[in-house]
């Protein structure tokens, strides 16, 4: 009888220190998320003065008419790719970089994470400067390297904008991607590499045959955390591009925020949202699975 | 007992929570006040109007601004600089409007803004301040892209409007009238270019972006189609005539006329193909006169309404910046001084001196001083007066970037014009049927 | 260069094989070049864009070291003299810092409860926690925007540090979580066993030794927090309470032709100065916060 009071006041405890959390929770994730689906159900533009009708799925079938919609997705699904497929590969460079011991490893280490920790859209700015058509340094390196004769447009072409975008991408977001997957390094055993040693397998043999399935999981982790950042990508491509040229690197987050705040076509706007969350989930509950399929019984750093 | 008390103990120490959190805390602390502070220093001043323009024009505003605070002294004009791209003055607008008090007391607009703004409410009906005589001073097209649902919501200031330029030296040298049809450019386009005169004998805006469909409303008018009616709301994209007129700009680059870059050209590439004598024939706006007239083609060129097929009639685009009072302004009357100011002759003069905008009010372009400095004035009245407004509707920025996408991609020649025109109708008609409802 | 006794070269250590050493070295030097370069090399040439004068910006080819009369503080003196950015700078100090502890003081408590006190359902809380992580701000801007308008929040520093906090209090939760379940339990056993309440336990007990992970994630959140831009953009319109990475952006040239690339390239350098010293001084507890909050979820 005691025992349980005990449990009762410990659980009463625990919701009271909840609950300033749980409040903040709710205004900033469940109510915007709960909102964008009742909203979905709803017309509410400029046509309606605003005011929500409601007209059940119709903004979801509007959906499958909207070239639009679909050309974001599709550039999205793009920029998603390549991002996340460059970010891996550079990611696993820079990781076995930092994992060696040498002098200055603090230093590089910091440089390493560096570009994460920087404003996406201020550095955004910096990279439409380096790819300007003009006087941009990228042209630059490619005449003085005799690659080019005269400067190229870079953002105003739909396809090596998109190629600017994603490297600018990989620049912000590979050290995110190289941290996590050091802290896998760091966690495989030395021996195991001792004993493949002895059986005469090469640097190279060691890296596939142990490292990569021994990060695997950080790999895995890493890449859905980077998926849902790439997937929402906004400021980068405001910045640089704002969607254009053309709307070839529109991304879905682009459309989305114009719908609402240019066209002011909120129930359709969230429609948006809603697909954008549900394409997440699935993602979240793929990544989930492949996990648990793996032994995740990966500790942090402490 | 004892000893985990001891513990307890021994681990506070080690840890000694003041020293590693003082300098956070210091840090954050010292942070947070400062602005604190800096918002408890500000003090009382003089009505303050505040008005968002982009930075490019709140520069050459300047003059007219002190001009402003020396005639009224109890009012301070604060321009606020945005970037110059006008979508994201637009968007700047909007969202402070959103979110409900907004930070500025007047709105600059451009000509397509006003619909939107007036049906969101953002906007005070200005009609009761002015008479109907006053607004007859302006041209039709500023005044009437001010209104909507009968409301007046935005004063003019300047204007614009879509027209032809063309080589008159060659065009009176190879023994050619101006052109009147489309039929006739492309004749005398081509003819010239046979000739030697020059490489390309038309360009124009083709780029996806706001200008394509300001330049496509011209070549609509002049095929006698139409993009929406803003009464009934019926969308004619994909109508015969509306089709014609998109085969008519594919086939200015098919025939070699128009250059292929012209898809993605904006205003200023084409003015400098115009200028550098690559170009008969030129589609743009009138800032370009003022800046040929300084070039080596000065005294060689001249201006005229754009051509139309036979059975339409010339179209000019109209444009042009005005001024609209925010509706939940705590400074109305403040606000609708610097609108009338702003509206004055006597402004618009000297910014058109100063500037070469084109004004609003019909006078000035028959002022001595005036035409002495810009010529092309009078001419340009005519071009003005008949300049055609983009669909005044509510949701004109959702549907124009609609028209771009497959306008964009029909004459570029990844879609049929057919397939595309009728793709565009039906995405508008999508978008307007829920306006109506 | 010393290269020790790593789990990599210490396989080769244990079969000497000499010409195998520098090979190695070669390649980790190459590696540490692609390093820095691949880091450092866009945000160095803002900063030399930014003390540049005009028409060594605008030329071609580049110029990479610039003549002592090709430099310049000019952009820099613009910028603090022609817009607030000062301002710009103390909104985003303030923001950031505020949503900071708001995150920690909420989270704190949050993550304690998720450890110790067995609350039912907490395996799916957990779960909530985690996938809310994931949320990119696009979807959420949108029904925040209502809330914001709902309480009249909008062009209050509010209307960002309640948003702010929320954005960061998952990772604040999924960090301290796994710091409170490694603490020693016995100590709070002690604890209650001398009569300290669950509350005072938490400040004068526990929080104390959590220091460091506080501090962890309270840096974190700090560089979100600076960083943000889509809420910043939506739900601050007033020029003099603008962040940094908004007002950057929205620099415009007096020229509708050309964009002002040396103010930029200043804004950008004074922009994120305060972010470089955060990074500078707290590398260790960035890389620690980064590798639990991930792999921790």
């Amino acid at each position: 009888m005691k025992l349980n009071s005990i449990r009762q006041r410990e659980q009463l405890t625990g919701w009271l220190l909840s609950l300033p959390a749980l409040i903040i929770f709710i205004l900033v994730f469940a109510y915007p998320i709960g909102r964008a689906f009742w909203l979905s159900l709803f017309t509410e533009n400029l046509g309606t003065q605003l005011e929500p009708i409601f007209t059940g799925l119709e903004n979801y079938a509007r959906m499958f008419g909207d070239g639009r919609f679909w050309n974001s997705l599709g550039n999205t699904a793009i920029f998603t790719f390549f991002s996340l497929l460059l970010e891996l590969l550079f990611g696993i460079i820079i990781a076995l970089v930092l994992d060696q011991q040498f002098r200055a490893r603090g230093i590089v280490r910091t440089i390493g994470i560096l570009p994460w920790a920087l404003p996406t859209a201020v550095m955004g700015l910096a990279w439409e400067w380096i790819f300007n058509d003009q006087y941009g340094v990228v042209n630059d390196i490619l005449r003085g390297l005799g690659i080019i004769d005269s400067g190229i447009t870079w953002l105003g072409d739909p396809t090596r904008a998109m190629f600017a975008l994603i490297l600018a991408d990989v620049w912000k977001t590979t050290p995110f991607i190289a941290v996590i997957l050091l802290a896998g390094l760091q966690a495989i055993p030395q021996d195991l590499y001792e004993a493949r040693s002895i059986d005469g397998a090469t640097p190279i043999q060691n890296f596939f045959t142990i490292t990569l399935p021994l990060i695997a999981p950080q790999m895995i982790i890493a890449l859905l955390f980077r998926f849902a950042q790439a997937f929402g990508i906004f400021e980068l491509v405001t910045v640089m591009t704002g969607g254009g040229p053309a709307g070839s690197t529109e991304t879905v987050s682009l459309y989305i925020y114009d719908t609402v705040m240019r066209y002011l076509d909120f129930g359709y706007g969230a429609a948006l949202i809603v697909i954008t969350f549900l394409i997440l989930i699935i993602a979240v509950a793929i990544a989930g699975f492949i996990l648990s399929k793996t032994d995740v019984n990966v500790t942090g750093e402490q | 007992m004892m000893r985990l008390q001891e513990t307890v103990k021994s681990f506070f120490r080690g840890i000694s929570i003041r020293k590693k959190l003082k300098p956070l805390i210091v840090f954050l602390a010292t942070v947070i006040s400062i602005p604190l502070l800096i918002v408890a220093v500000q003090s009382q001043q003089p009505v303050t109007v505040k008005v968002l323009i982009q930075a490019l024009e709140a520069a050459q505003l300047e003059p007219i601004v002190k001009d402003f605070e020396a005639e009224n002294p109890d009012i301070n004009l604060e321009i606020v600089e945005a970037p110059n791209d006008t979508n994201k003055v637009e968007d700047l607008y909007t969202s402070a409007f959103l979110l409900g008090e907004s930070p500025y007391d007047l709105v600059y607009m451009d000509i397509v803004w006003t619909p939107k703004f007036a049906a969101a409410g953002w906007l005070k009906d200005l009609s009761d301040r002015v008479s109907q005589e006053e607004l007859d001073q302006f041209l039709d097209g500023d005044v009437n892209g001010g209104m909507y649902d009968g409301g007046l919501y935005r004063m003019p200031f300047r204007s614009d409007a879509g027209m032809l330029y063309y080589r008159s030296d060659w065009l009176k040298d190879a023994g050619y009238e101006p052109p009147e049809t489309f039929s006739e450019l492309m004749k005398i386009s081509q003819a010239l270019q046979e000739e030697g005169y020059t490489d390309w004998g038309y360009v124009w805006q083709g780029k996806q972006y706001e200008g394509l469909s300001a330049m496509f409303v011209e070549i609509l008018e002049g095929f006698d189609a139409f993009w929406v009616n803003p009464e009934t709301l019926e969308v004619g994209l994909d109508q015969p005539n509306a089709i014609e007129a998109v085969k008519f700009l594919r086939s200015t680059i098919e025939e070699n006329v128009s250059p292929p870059g012209v898809t993605t050209y904006s205003e200023e590439p084409t003015r400098r193909l115009f200028q550098n004598g690559e170009t008969a024939f030129l589609r743009n706006w009138p800032y370009v006169y003022g800046l040929a007239s300084e070039s080596d083609i000065a005294g060689k060129f001249a201006i005229k309404p754009m051509p139309h097929a036979p059975k339409g009639s010339n179209g000019a685009c109209q444009g042009g910046w005005g001024m609209g009072i925010a509706k939940n302004t705590d400074h109305p009357e403040e606000a609708w001084r610097v609108v009338k100011y702003f509206s004055q002759a006597k402004t618009q003069k000297k910014y058109a001196l100063q500037t070469g905008y084109v004004p609003s009010r019909r006078e000035l372009f028959n002022d001595s001083e005036l035409v002495e400095k810009y010529s092309y004035l009078p001419e340009l009245l005519n071009v003005i007066e008949n300049a055609v407004l983009r669909p005044p509707i509510a949701q004109y920025s959702q549907a124009s970037d609609i028209l771009q996408r497959y306008l964009s991609a029909a004459i570029a020649g990844t879609m049929e014009p057919e397939k595309a025109m009728n793709a565009a109708a039906r995405e508008t008609r999508t978008l307007l049927k829920r306006s109506q409802s | 260069m010393t290269i020790a006794q790593n789990k990599a070269s210490s396989e080769t250590a244990s079969q000497p094989q000499p010409p195998n050493l520098p090979k190695r070295k070669i390649a980790l030097g190459f590696g540490i070049a692609f390093v820095v370069i691949f880091c450092l090399a866009p945000a160095l040439w803002q900063v030399l864009t930014s003390f540049k004068v005009n028409d060594a910006i605008a030329t071609v080819p580049n110029v990479y070291l610039p003549n002592p009369d090709q430099l310049t503080f000019d952009h820099y003196i613009n910028l603090f003299n022609r817009r607030p950015f000062l301002l710009y700078i103390l909104n985003s100090l303030f923001v950031a810092a505020t949503a900071t502890l708001i995150a920690l003081a909420t989270g704190a408590p949050a993550a304690y409860a998720l450890a110790r006190l067995r609350i039912p359902g907490e395996k799916v809380l957990v779960a909530i926690v985690l996938i809310v992580t994931l949320f990119p701000y696009v979807l959420l801007f949108l029904g925040l925007f209502e809330v914001v308008k709902a309480l009249n929040l909008g062009n209050n520093y509010l209307a960002l540090i309640i948003p702010y906090a929320g954005k960061n209090l998952p990772l604040t939760i999924l960090v301290l979580r796994t710091f409170f379940q490694q603490l020693p339990k016995e100590l709070e056993d002690s604890a209650k066993i001398d009569g300290y309440n669950t509350v005072q336990m938490l400040v004068r007990i526990v929080l104390p030794m959590t220091v460091p992970a506080l501090v962890t994630t309270g840096i974190l959140a700090f560089i979100f927090a600076w960083n943000e831009f889509i809420f910043a953009l939506t739900f601050v319109t007033k020029e003099s309470m603008k962040t940094i990475p908004v007002a950057t952006a929205q620099i415009g040239g007096s020229s509708i032709f050309e964009i002002p690339y040396g103010p930029i390239a200043a804004a950008t350098v004074a922009g994120t100065i305060p972010l470089v010293l955060v990074v500078l001084f707290f590398q260790r507890r960035i890389v620690q916060g980064l590798t639990a909050g991930a792999v921790k979820g």
